[in-house]
């Protein structure tokens, strides 16, 4: 009986130092990690807007680049990030909207970059998944992405919807879908078409 | 003999803090009984994050930090924990530093916290650690326990800093990020950075560590 009263004892103290100092570190080091996941955030941003930026850019940096190039708005519900290039840049206005569904294993997070008719695709990123590697962890690769620059988010008739598929033949907003990984091809594409029929719905 | 030699040598050593026993202890985590290359355990992260030299400098690092703290940790606590409940207060303290150092990592090193992914978190289940605490730290006193911790995670480093300079090298013509080999005359040879690469680099550090030290004494009558 003695005994078990120790164990217990001797439990809570170490559980109360090991949590206390847990504690202490998170609340220490919180706003960088934030700040690394904002700079996170807006790298991924730039990326799907082809904004140009040095690779080895720092947090700091990042945020600066974001906060000189990219707006903010506000399209009815969607929050949008807007990137209009110089000039003389030949580059085009590109607008990209952020999706987010549940994956085959996790949340799936990412940003859909359209062009200033915001229906055609300029571009997509994944900045969160845990999909099985190699199978549907092959979204975040670029060949599954580069895919879908060019194609649009309405089908001929103008119906709002993306389609991943590997069925047979093409079509403006048909990409492949990567084989073994069906049902995250699935997900992804419930989850973007949530998305675009939103965007559809705000810019008729 | 080899037996009673060693023991010869542990009665005459001067029996300061760390005297001789630190040396031996530091030799036999780091060496004769290095961790990966002889117990050939922890070899999940070590076939995982060896791709790059960076990578496994960092995970060597994670290691060792990991080790010195639990082993002191667990060898200072040895007197009052209760015998049953040894291994929770073990995988507690463990975890604690574990979960301090991937914190530590996410806050300054964001990237590479980012490659490392989930193997900084999964040291709380290296076999290593858990195990220098069981059968080191419980028996030893805290300033042998700091020299074991360190020579096994040094062990650890060590043989990972091999694999990771070597995939690396063969693997993308790179050291830390820098070419050294002309992509003239050098083809990277992809495999050297996919799974299969690290099973054959670490083969071979294994065979090189076993050959190195030659055979157990047993074995040799």
């Amino acid at each position: 009986m003695k005994n078990n009263v120790y164990t217990l004892f001797y439990a809570g103290v170490l559980g109360t130092v090991c949590s206390l100092l847990l504690t202490a570190a998170a609340s220490f080091t919180k706003p960088y990690q934030q700040a690394n996941a904002k700079a996170e955030k807006n790298r991924n941003i730039l990326g799907v807007l082809k904004v140009p930026y040095q690779p080895g850019a720092s947090s700091q940096e990042l945020v600066k680049i974001f906060e000189d190039n990219v707006r903010q708005e506000k399209l009815g519900e969607l929050d949008i990030y807007r990137y209009v290039p110089p000039q003389d840049s030949g580059a085009d206005e590109t607008a990209a909207v952020s999706f987010e569904g549940p994956g085959l294993w996790g949340p799936v997070k990412g940003f859909l970059a359209l062009g200033k008719d915001m229906r055609t695709i300029r571009g997509i990123t994944f900045y969160e998944q845990e999909e099985t590697p190699g199978l549907g962890g092959e979204i975040a690769a670029d060949w599954f992405r580069e895919q879908f620059v060019g194609k649009s988010i309405v089908d001929a008739a103008g119906n709002p919807g993306i389609i991943i598929s590997s069925s047979e033949g093409e079509a403006p907003n048909k990409v492949d879908a990567i084989s073994g990984a069906t049902m995250t091809c699935d997900k992804v594409q419930a989850m973007l078409n949530e998305a675009i029929k939103s965007i559809v719905q705000e810019k008729q | 003999m080899a037996d009673n030699k060693q023991m010869a040598c542990m009665t005459c050593e001067p029996k300061g803090l760390c005297g001789g026993k630190g040396l031996l202890t530091l030799k036999e985590g780091a060496w004769a009984n290095n961790p990966l290359a002889i117990q050939v355990l922890g070899i999940c992260s070590a076939l995982a994050v060896t791709n790059r030299l960076e990578n496994s400098l960092v995970m060597g690092a994670a290691l060792i930090f990991v080790c010195v703290g639990s082993n002191l940790l667990v060898s200072l606590l040895r007197k009052v924990t209760p015998y049953r409940f040894r291994m929770i207060a073990e995988v507690a303290i463990i975890a604690t530093f574990v979960i301090l150092f991937d914190q530590f990592l996410r806050a300054f090193y964001w990237d590479m916290s980012k490659q490392l992914g989930p193997y900084v978190g999964l040291i709380i289940t290296n076999c290593i650690v858990m195990g220098r605490a069981e059968a080191f730290a419980l028996q030893n006193p805290p300033m042998l326990a700091i020299v074991d911790g360190l020579a096994n995670g040094l062990g650890y480093a060590v043989v990972l800093a091999i694999i990771g300079f070597s995939r690396e090298l063969l693997g993308s013509g790179e050291i830390l990020g820098h070419k050294v080999l002309s992509a003239q005359w050098y083809t990277p040879n992809q495999l050297m950075i996919l799974a299969p690469g690290a099973f054959f680099a670490l083969g071979i550090v294994i065979g090189i560590f076993n050959w190195l030290k030659g055979p157990e004494p047993q074995e040799k009558k």
